[in-house]
């Protein structure tokens, strides 16, 4: 049992008082070392830890602690990481998720919010957050009309602090953009790391797709949007550098399969790529283990395995120690490598979502992109 | 142009005085007065921080004389907007030197991982050292090689649009120079050394300067040199290693100049630093940090205080002048 419940009840079963002031006193989910204690207080049947992630069972349940209303379950976790989770309680014969009532770290996604833990060791980077003396970049948009989809599509486009159109930018192509912007805070990782000029000034366009499962697995309209509506049309409402090195495309879980098949593609556009826990399934014989949706991502990764053809010059991945996608991630790379391509890869302890993402921009961009900080000499 | 130091006699030639980064220490005001610098106005150059030249007010308030800004940044723009081909030949140019330094780094991170690995091997020294030496001296060609086209690249843009030949640059260059008549002494400010250098080609101020007093800090002190080494041995993005960046304006000789090095170099790192000393020979290594001075009269050194040049050995050893 974790030390501090340990004293809690040291004297038998505590009163409600001391509880109150047990959990007014402590940050929840408790953490000593590399051992984790989530505490849930209230009437219920059952509760259980679901926090998603590869190597753990999908519901840990927890232990009710006697003559309370105190729900304990413990997990190891290694220093360093970070975690998302709910609490599933169960009453009544239903079964519902619930953020911890006792932590106040959430994270979000398209599909709300999660609790965070954060294990030992683990700080949020301090250029993820705003800084007062970073200049602030503007998020212009337009319409892109697109040949491919035979629709007009809204973008949206990061133009830096000080912008001149007499200047030419690098350019990153960010799918998912907009979630990029919500969840992972870009915009304000951008205006931190141009303020820091460990990236240049850039333009960034943030695509978003209203049927990402299907478009970025591999669809062929997808690459075409990209290579012939949205760049050019990028080209020429906004000042690009004509440098190739200069020209990025990144995505994260199923975006970063379309960012990979985009390149692909159209590898004399895009020599920079970044590839955040992308969703690369494949099958060496037979079929995938995943599901349906993964079928066209598989045919594509085959595909690929069999012919990388003339990819980016560099490419940085990154992948959660705690997804099951690293199997696949960790595949990819060798097979990049012995292609020639200067592939650098990252692996955290941190999963599927937003906020891993978010944590790994720094030293994915600069290393794609390094800033003038190399030329400035203050 | 005269030079007096009360302490060493008057002096017929200029001055060459060269600071590490302002901040946290801010030692330029104390160093024109222990040079004794002439009275009066001090040009200043600070095209290194672009869109923030103008803001001077922080040297004003060092110095305590009045200022005659250059504004070699702004004037760069102007001559940009107004001569597309210009612009257009500067751009290509500037491709072409991104595209040769690409390629220059491709082998040299080959040939520096091949010499660090030989200085870090102990064993028979017959069999090993010329092994050494021979590694070091491909590092030192390829430099050699690399300074050569970077150069070639900037006289084919030098031979179109030069202040001889091309209006706009001459009137700017004219200009310029009228400002300069009335400042014995220019201060070269730290800042973006790339931005940097290429205004004050741009402007042939290599020539305009070459009779000046100059005080010059990290970037400033960096273009002055004959040779400019770009490094950064902790960034985010990982380790890189020191490059030729090309040439500086060559007035001052013998020296490349390494600013901010207790942060961006790793000094601990023997076999680095002795390679970085060994690799740039006869030219010697010298850490310019905050606080401080390293001061040349007609390329002799005349004061120092706080400066490190870079042995042989690998370690950093305190610079005295004669």
């Amino acid at each position: 049992m974790n030390a501090a419940l340990r004293k809690l009840f040291r004297k038998g079963s505590p009163g409600k008082a001391e509880i109150d002031a047990f959990i007014a006193g402590a940050e929840f989910p408790l953490v000593d070392g590399s051992e984790v204690t989530f505490v849930y207080r209230g009437v219920a049947d059952a509760v259980y830890l679901r926090c998603w992630i590869s190597g753990f069972d999908a519901a840990q349940p927890f232990q009710l602690l006697n003559g309370t209303e105190l729900w304990v379950s413990t997990i190891e976790l290694p220093a360093g990481s970070r975690i998302e989770y709910k609490f599933e309680i169960e009453a009544g014969g239903n079964r519902h998720l619930i953020v911890d009532p006792l932590n106040d770290v959430l994270a979000h996604d398209p599909f709300g919010a999660n609790s965070v833990c954060q294990g030992s060791g683990y700080e949020r980077p301090v250029w993820t957050l705003h800084d007062p003396e970073a200049r602030s970049g503007s998020i212009d948009s337009f319409n892109v009309e697109s040949s491919a989809f035979r629709e007009s599509r809204g973008t949206s486009v990061y133009l830096p602090a000080r912008f001149r159109r007499k200047r030419r930018y690098p350019l990153l192509v960010v799918h998912d953009g907009h979630d990029y912007v919500r969840y992972a805070d870009l915009k304000i990782v951008l205006d931190n790391l141009i303020h820091y000029l460990e990236v240049p000034q850039m333009i960034v366009a943030l695509t978003q797709s209203p049927d990402r499962l299907k478009e970025y697995a591999g669809d062929e309209r997808h690459a075409a949007f990209i290579a012939y509506d949205l760049l050019p049309q990028l080209a020429d409402k906004y000042p690009l550098s004509d440098d190739v090195t200069a020209r990025g495309i990144m995505g994260a879980s199923f975006g970063g399969v379309a960012a990979l098949h985009a390149a692909w593609r159209h590898p004399q556009l895009f020599r920079r790529l970044l590839l955040q826990s992308g969703s690369f399934a494949f099958s060496d014989l037979g079929r995938h283990r995943r599901t349906a949706v993964f079928d066209p991502v598989a045919r594509f990764m085959n595909a690929f395995r069999e012919d990388t053809g003339e990819l980016a010059g560099k490419i940085y991945m990154s992948c959660g120690v705690y997804e099951s996608l690293i199997y696949e991630n960790r595949s990819l790379v060798p097979r990049l490598q012995t292609q020639g391509i200067d592939v650098r890869f990252e692996e955290v302890r941190d999963a599927h979502n937003w906020e891993n993402w978010r944590d790994r921009l720094r030293s994915g961009l600069s290393w794609l992109f390094p800033g003038p900080l190399w030329m400035v000499y203050e | 142009m005269r030079a007096t130091s009360p302490a060493q006699g008057n002096y017929l030639m200029p001055q060459r005085i060269l600071l590490g980064p302002q901040r946290p220490i801010t030692n330029l005001g104390t160093a024109i007065v222990d040079a004794a610098l002439p009275d009066g106005s001090l040009a200043v150059i600070s095209a290194g921080w672009q869109e923030a030249e103008s803001d001077i007010d922080d040297i004003q308030a060092v110095v305590q004389r009045p200022l005659v800004d250059l504004r070699i940044y702004r004037r760069a723009e102007e001559v940009f907007a107004a001569s597309p081909e210009l612009l257009v030949a500067y751009r290509a140019r500037q491709d072409k030197l991104k595209a040769l330094q690409r390629l220059y780094r491709l082998r040299l991170r080959r040939l520096l991982n091949a010499a660090r690995q030989m200085l870090r091997t102990r064993g028979d020294a017959s069999v090993i050292e010329a092994e050494q030496r021979h590694a070091i001296a491909q590092l030192r060609a390829l430099d050699r090689h690399h300074m050569r086209r970077v150069g070639s690249v900037h006289e084919e843009f030098d031979a179109a649009f030069d202040v001889a030949t091309h209006a706009l640059l001459a009137r700017h260059n004219a200009e310029i120079s009228a400002l300069l008549d009335g400042s014995e002494t220019v201060l070269l400010t730290g800042g973006n050394v790339a931005v940097l250098i290429n205004r004050l080609r741009l402007f042939g101020l290599g020539a305009l300067l070459a009779g000046k007093n100059l005080v010059a800090w990290s970037a400033g002190a960096m273009a002055l040199s004959e040779r400019i080494v770009l490094f950064h041995d902790n960034p985010p993005q990982g380790r890189r290693n020191p490059e030729l960046f090309g040439p500086g304006l060559a007035l001052i000789r013998g020296q490349v100049v390494f600013p901010n090095a207790r942060t961006r170099l790793r000094t601990s790192d023997r076999v680095r630093m002795q390679l970085l000393c060994r690799r740039f020979a006869p030219a010697v290594c010298v850490t310019l940090d905050s606080g401080s001075v390293v001061r040349f009269v007609e390329d002799e050194l005349a004061a120092t205080d706080s400066v490190r040049r870079i042995s042989d050995d690998g370690r950093l050893r305190k610079v005295k002048a004669r």
